[in-house]
């Protein structure tokens, strides 16, 4: 109980950190880099998504939070040519300090509240972008010089880098005092309050650190793509990826939201190719599925129906 | 027992829309004492509960805590004051274990906070205090009544309360049970914390409190011992029409 | 100066749009005052009912105006069977399944109309749309008059039907305590059925109306239903008249942001979410009387 992780696990940490650090970008070629670094970047959504869920809140506009760091880092480098990482890091800290204004005003509400104004928060502004082009760039976007001189080896270090301190970061709230918090406040908010947890305080904390890997990761994503508009950094799709990868994959764990990304990309990257317009109905279905058919998503599925297949030999013995 | 006053409650009110559930109650409760709250179904108990642990605010009237005014403070901050309670409709957190669910409330009700490890030792400790030793590792949907009932003392024990406030803990249990519950309830009292309690069993109230509060309607009718509030002709009245022939008995 | 022809005529139009709105978020409170659910797929319905009339307009001539009765039948039958296989059974779950799920099925129709449809802009020009009403200094297109009056129309619909008629009386009984309903007899399931089959059919005649006075294209359920939800804020989630004081409220402060504010229609697509956010400061239970939890 006391030892934080096994010996175990802590040999396949070893062996999955030096796998991807050493041996991964050099095995593979460029455009499959790019796919690692946008299934990264989505497991990095997913994650953080997964971290506010803990308290039973749903938003649905990460993708405010996630264009407003996409917007932050490439328009201060635009301005100032403030170097891509410190970028990245303003625009993480700028969707801190709105996540704590929207959290104060709605995470004391009942949750609707604030998945209503999350994802009222994200479509205002895009209109807010479009009506301020002198400052924003408008409809046409603002486009910034490829990330470390489109060096692919290093823009995965990065990114890699993020991910792992999310991973890190969710890791060390399931060891903490926090957990508790979050689940109490997740299962029965009146009673955590009674037994001396204040809500609004654990929601509001739960979302800042939400919102700051997904700022980081907006930041990320417009260096890397060299060119954001608004209809996309802020756009529904984001916001509803941010969700479904998690959900998919199985909430409130380590491994759902990572296994959840890898499965809906893949899926995503068939059907594109498929259907033209429209694949992201793949969402809606597996939201819908996942709802009615597998309440703790893929781990669930894992835990419940196919793990016991493998195991009933030895349980009769 | 001492004369602090550690709980005083004045002209307490609260409406729900036009109904007036409890209405200008006032009392005090001395440090070390053992209080019982009783009154017919619906005569506003638990509604003076929920007033007194933040959970409602009153529509009128001031509570006070050892000497500091708590009226219309949040729940956490008076759980952070020293005020520890049991929910009469149990309210388990369903996917934590019982220890777990008794280790959130040991991190976050104590003033000054401890941490993960010792909270954990606490609550094992609680578990065998209120005899679920066996079951810390269940999940509250697996125990019965009676044992999820002792979660909600648990967790109310694990705040290290001032004043406990206990919701009609003993109903349903059986008398043996009842017996190891009153005697908890005694050996907590000589341990320092004060007892305010609501229940529907008159030979537990009887057995047990120092004084009894009796409510009807919202209001307070009739306060002071037991034998002074059995006799009370208006306690009598309250509860005659409803149970009042073992209520006599009982209270006799 | 005050321009009052230009105030009045601001002020008319704010009032004829606060109608369609209405219309829009009926059904949405609805749902949610009698079963407790925000819909999220409440603006898909009313997408579904705005394609349904731009096809019968389009392919067999059907005058909008008349094939909405049409729309909002369609739209009960598709309403109780989504309600029948997805809602139905996660009716007891924790609400954050039922906001998740609805959520789904406004992502799955969006992209359906998409893959059906392309995401092209449709529009339906009757005989009439060109035309408008001259009220001395004030005028009207005669088309938003139209959908003004017959949200009008819809809207007492509704609380006759809900005051006068017994399943009407049996949701208000149902969204004041579920648990004494099914003690005095209401079949709660069936209740919520119809009421779910109801606000579709109340979408399905509003996107009729929709298709009249905007464009017609996949997302167009989506941006209405955040208009929605900002109206239902206002309101205090979940009441008629609620919905009807915060349809105004919008109604009116977009046409004068649209008048008054230079670019002000670009930014009337942002008032939504600034009001939302003032009232979230000012009085987050709604300005229109609270509503007991
Ligand atoms: N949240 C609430 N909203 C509206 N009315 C309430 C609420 N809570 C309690 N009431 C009403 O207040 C009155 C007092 O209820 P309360 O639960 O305090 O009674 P009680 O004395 O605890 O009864 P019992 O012995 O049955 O537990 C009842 O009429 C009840 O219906
Ligand atoms: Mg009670």
């Amino acid at each position: 109980m006391n030892r934080l992780i096994s010996g175990k696990s802590f040999i396949v940490l070893i062996v999955l950190a030096v796998v991807l650090i050493f041996f991964y970008p050099r095995v593979m070629d460029s455009y499959f880099l790019h796919l690692t670094i946008a299934i990264f970047l989505a497991m990095i959504l997913a994650s953080s998504w997964d971290i506010l869920a803990r308290t039973g809140q749903v938003s649905v506009g990460q993708a405010g939070l996630f264009g407003i760091g996409a917007y932050a880092s490439a328009l201060l480098y635009q301005w100032i040519h403030l170097p891509p990482v410190l970028g990245i890091l303003a625009g993480g800290i700028l969707a801190v300090i709105l996540a704590v204004g929207i959290g104060y005003l709605t995470l004391r509400l009942r949750g609707i509240y604030f998945s209503i104004t999350t994802i009222a928060f994200a479509e205002a502004l895009a209109v807010i972008w479009l009506m301020i082009p002198d400052i924003t760039g408008g409809a046409m976007g603002v486009s910034t010089p490829p990330l470390f001189g489109g060096n692919r080896i290093l823009a995965y270090y990065l990114i890699l880098a993020i991910l792992a301190l999310v991973i890190m970061t969710v890791w060390l709230i399931e060891k903490s005092r926090l957990n508790f918090a979050f689940t109490a406040i997740r299962q029965n908010e009146d009673v955590a309050n009674v037994m001396g947890i204040n809500p609004t305080r654990y929601k509001v904390l739960a979302f800042m650190i939400s919102a700051f890997f997904t700022g980081l990761a907006g930041g990320f994503y417009s260096h890397y793509n060299t060119y954001i508009i608004p209809y996309e950094v802020f756009g529904l799709n984001v916001s509803i990826a941010c969700l479904v990868m998690p959900i998919f994959g199985g909430l409130y764990t380590i491994l759902g939201p990572v296994i959840g990304t890898i499965l809906v990309k893949v899926i995503e990257e068939f059907l594109r190719v498929t259907v033209p317009y429209g694949h992201q109905i793949a969402y809606g279905l597996i939201l819908v599925v996942v709802v009615l058919f597998m309440p703790d998503g893929l781990i669930g599925l894992w835990k419940k129906r196919i793990k016991p297949l493998f195991l009933k030999k030895s349980s009769v013995g | 027992m001492n004369d602090k006053i550690l709980l005083s409650v004045n002209g307490l009110s609260k409406h729900f829309g036009g109904l007036a559930a409890v209405q200008n109650v006032s009392f005090s409760i001395r440090q070390g004492e053992i209080v019982s709250l009783i009154g017919p179904n619906g005569a506003g108990k638990t509604t003076v509960f929920n007033l007194l642990s933040g959970v409602f605010s009153p529509s009128a009237g001031t509570i006070n805590l050892d000497g500091e005014d708590i009226t219309g403070k949040r729940p956490f901050e008076v759980c952070q004051k020293g005020v520890g309670r049991t929910f009469q409709i149990m309210q388990p957190f369903p996917q934590m274990t019982v220890l777990e669910n008794i280790i959130t409330s040991s991190l976050f009700g104590r003033v000054p906070k401890i941490s993960l490890s010792q909270a954990e030792e606490e609550a094992v400790e609680l578990c065998k205090l209120v005899g679920l030793g066996d079951k810390q590792n269940t999940f509250p949907r697996n125990l019965t009544t009676p044992g999820q009932k002792r979660i909600e003392i648990a967790r109310a024990l694990a705040v290290k309360p001032k004043l406990l406030l206990l919701d009609e803990v003993m109903s349903g249990l059986t008398p043996t049970e009842t017996i190891e519950a009153i005697k908890l309830v005694r050996s907590l009292r000589d341990k320092g914390t004060t007892v305010f309690l609501i229940e529907h069993v008159m030979k537990v109230v009887m057995g047990i409190s120092d004084r009894v509060i009796v409510v009807h309607h919202g209001e307070k009718i009739a306060e002071g011992t037991c034998a002074e509030v059995a006799n009370d002709p208006k306690v009598i009245k309250a509860y005659l029409g409803e149970h009042a022939e073992d209520t006599k008995e009982s209270m006799c | 100066m005050v321009d009052w022809a230009s105030l009045l005529q601001s002020l008319a139009n704010g009032i004829l749009i606060a109608g369609l709105y209405a219309a829009v978020t009926l059904g949405l409170t609805l749902v949610l005052g009698v079963m407790g659910i925000v819909n999220f797929a409440h603006g898909e319905l009313i997408m579904l009912g705005a394609y349904s009339s731009f096809w019968l307009f389009t392919l067999l001539g059907i005058d909008p105006l008349l094939s909405l009765a049409l729309s909002g039948v369609l739209l009960f039958f598709i309403g109780t069977g989504i309600y029948r296989f997805t809602i139905w059974p996660i009716m007891k779950d924790p609400p954050l399944n039922q906001l998740l799920l609805t959520l789904g099925l406004s992502i799955f129709f969006q992209n359906l109309a998409m893959i059906l449809w392309k995401t092209d802009s449709r529009t339906i020009i009757t005989s009439y749309s060109g035309m408008s009403l001259d009220l001395g200094i004030i005028h009207f297109g005669l088309t938003r008059m139209i959908t003004f009056l017959i949200s009008v129309v819809l809207t007492v619909l509704l609380v006759v039907f809900l005051s006068k008629t017994k399943p009407g009386r049996a949701m208000q009984a149902v969204s004041e305590n579920n648990t004494a309903s099914w003690l005095i007899g209401i079949n709660v399931e069936k209740t919520y059925l119809l009421a779910f089959g109801v606000a579709a059919a109340l979408a399905g005649a509003a996107g009729a109306l929709v298709s009249t006075v905007m464009y017609t294209f996949p997302m167009v359920g989506f941006k209405l239903s955040l208009k929605a939800f900002c109206i239902l804020v206002i309101g205090g989630l979940g009441n008629i008249p609620g919905t009807l004081f915060g349809s105004l409220i919008l109604g009116i402060t977009e046409s004068f942001v649209g008048t008054y504010i230079p670019e002000g229609s670009g930014w009337a697509e942002g008032i939504s979410f600034v009001l939302l956010i003032v009232i979230l400061i000012i009085k987050p239970t709604g300005l229109a009387g609270t509503r007991r939890e």
